[in-house]
């Protein structure tokens, strides 16, 4: 199973800052949020590493979107501090926003007007547009996502796919450093949810930091290099993917072609095992090595052995059910 | 992109631009037409009421209730008890209300236009729409009143009718008037706009907005006609709408218009402070 990404690392650039030494893109202490009698966000701590692909998880109703919607300045913290690009929220709003592209809680545009005309009102209002360049990026980005052809139609005529695309392509009307995305694969069809990802590729190879939630665990495998998972309100892991995943690793995969003599010697050695496709899966026992003497001892044949890494599903199960 | 430090943050959107992508709005709104149509026919209609009411000879009757002043300023004053404010209260509703059902009050605030910023371009949005009302009804009856009833013509003061040679202003005295009771019509409905736009940015259903104007003006309707509320009369901002009717007057009482107008910039004062005070804390 692919982890960190293949996307991840075929891209990564030399342009990328070293870990550390770049502030962080999103960043929040203490953070939380009360709705009358339901704490929605309870004492988050989290950074967001610039130039990261971090993806959020979490059950619904477990504060993915009220955090994003705090971190953007869309709705105030009960308390806690949040700062977007370095700056704090919300005096440094106006100095940051313009370099955060955002996707959140579904489009948002006007069904009277066309894809072009929503997109234009959009590009109107956005800072880092001259007057005259903004029929151009419009323009551009409406082909960027595959939108050209229905410009023209009314926004209540589109299918939810498309507005899903209009919205991203409202968030990339300019480069962006930050690119949030709430659920972006809502609505699209496979081969949408592949752009998606060609698009978040994209982003991260310009050095954008994208921040998206996702209750789609794949997605978030395919594309992220960090992850969050959050339940409840409470942030119950962060970190990279890779370092995650290798966190609660256990086991070791065992390729044999002779399962069935194998699984009889690791039983002997103490080990917990089951055949696993062609080979044999070892989730409990002594260590890698001891368990592959006691195999070359009774002359059984491997042909590898590896650390067993469990998928993203099966982290994010054991983080929120633990 | 610079990604060490912070790229230096760009000029906000200029007045000019940022107005104009909302009037752009406004005025591509369908129901912004239809109501500003419908708006302009009533002075019409009612010109042709008087016309074919007052067949085969036209009286004198008609030359005072239908010419080129009185029909402007008797549809403007008709108008402003209940339909002006509706719409008003439409441009109101959608302008923070609608947004936010939209979803795109939240593509505003994160473009970012400032919320100070934005809520003086949806105030000019609807003083746009207001504005749009009283000049289309005023023109409207002035032109129907004029072509088809007879040239402006005035009261005296103790309500006679005044001889033939002082009963027809000067054009510019009377467009004076014309302009006059326009632009006081106008305060009237900034006010009712500042109102309606702080219930819009309350709540995210614009209904909910129509329904708090209109109540509010039935409402009022029903305290003025409760003798024992009187000390509350002066401060409802429907008990001035009488007022319109005084610039037929001669010379005009100016009384009731300033006090009516006072009262309007009372209403206006409060509507925009509220306005303003839940716009900068709004979740969008």
């Amino acid at each position: 199973m692919s982890t960190a990404g293949g996307i991840g690392t075929a891209q990564e650039t030399a342009q990328r800052p070293e870990p550390g030494t770049a502030p962080p893109a999103a960043r929040v202490r203490a953070l939380r949020k009360v709705f009358g009698r339901v704490t929605a966000v309870d004492g988050v701590d989290l950074d967001v590493p610039a130039g990261s692909v971090f993806g959020m998880l979490g059950p619904n109703g477990s504060g993915k979107t009220t955090l994003i919607r705090m971190l953007l300045g869309l709705t105030r913290p009960t308390s806690g501090s949040v700062e977007l690009l370095g700056l704090p929220v919300p005096a440094g709003l106006p100095a940051a926003l313009p370099d955060v592209g955002a996707l959140v809680e579904g489009p948002g545009f006007h069904p009277f007007l066309t894809g072009r005309e929503n997109l234009r009102r959009v590009a109107a209002v956005e800072p880092r547009l001259a007057a005259r360049d903004t029929g151009p990026a419009v323009d551009a980005a409406l082909e960027r996502v595959g939108l050209a052809d229905a410009a023209r139609r009314r926004f209540r005529g589109y299918s939810l796919g498309m507005k899903q695309r209009l919205g991203l392509a409202a968030a990339l009307l300019v480069p962006r450093r930050l690119v949030v995305l709430d659920e972006p694969t809502n609505g699209l069809d496979p081969a949408g949810t592949r752009e998606i990802r060609a698009v978040v590729a994209d982003l991260r190879a310009t050095g954008a930091t994208v921040l998206l939630s996702s209750h789609l665990l794949s997605e978030v495998e395919a594309v992220c290099t960090h992850v969050a998972v959050l339940k409840q309100g409470s942030l119950l892991a962060a970190g990279e993917l890779g370092r995650l995943l290798d966190a609660v690793a256990g086991g070791w995969e065992i390729a044999t072609t002779d399962p069935g003599p194998a699984l009889r010697v690791l039983r002997e050695a103490g080990a917990t095992a089951r055949a696993d496709g062609p080979g044999v899966l070892v989730e409990d026992g002594p260590d890698g090595p001891v368990l592959f003497a006691a195999l070359v001892r009774a002359e059984v044949p491997v042909h590898g052995l590896r650390r067993h890494r469990p998928d993203l599903e099966t982290l994010f199960t054991r983080i929120t059910e633990s | 992109m610079n990604r060490t430090g912070a790229p230096t943050a760009p000029r906000p959107v200029s007045w000019g631009r940022l107005l104009g992508a909302e009037l752009r709005w406004v005025l591509r709104r369908p129901r912004t037409w239809l109501m500003l149509v419908l708006l302009t026919a009533v002075p019409v209609l009612m010109a042709i009421g008087i016309v074919l009411s007052d067949r085969p000879r036209r009286s004198l009757l008609a030359e005072v209730t239908g010419n080129g002043l009185t029909l402007p300023v008797v549809a403007l004053s008709i108008l402003l008890t209940l339909l002006l404010p509706l719409v008003v209260a439409v441009a109101a509703a959608d302008a923070i209300a609608g947004e936010s059902q939209h979803g795109t009050l939240r593509g505003l605030l994160l473009a970012p236009v400032g919320r100070v910023r934005l809520v003086a371009m949806k105030s000019v949005g609807v003083l746009v729409v207001a504005a749009l009302a009283v000049g289309l009804v005023t023109v409207a009856g002035l032109a129907a009143g004029w072509l088809m009833i007879g040239p402006p013509a005035v009261l005296g003061a103790d309500g006679a009718l005044l001889t033939m040679s002082g009963t027809t202003l000067s054009p510019s005295g009377a467009l004076y008037r014309i302009v006059l009771v326009a632009a006081w019509t106008l305060v009237q409905l900034a006010a009712v706009g500042a109102v309606a736009l702080a219930v819009s940015a309350w709540t995210e259903h614009p209904l909910v907005v129509l329904s708090s104007v209109l109540g509010g003006l039935i409402l009022f309707g029903v305290l003025t006609s409760i003798p024992a509320l009187e000390p509350l009369h002066p401060w409802l901002i429907t008990t001035g709408w009488g007022a319109a009717a005084d610039v037929l007057r001669d010379p005009v009482p100016a009384g009731e218009l300033v006090r009516s107008t006072l009262v309007a910039a009372g209403y206006l004062a409060v509507g925009g402070a509220v306005l303003m005070v839940r716009m900068v804390r709004r979740d969008a």
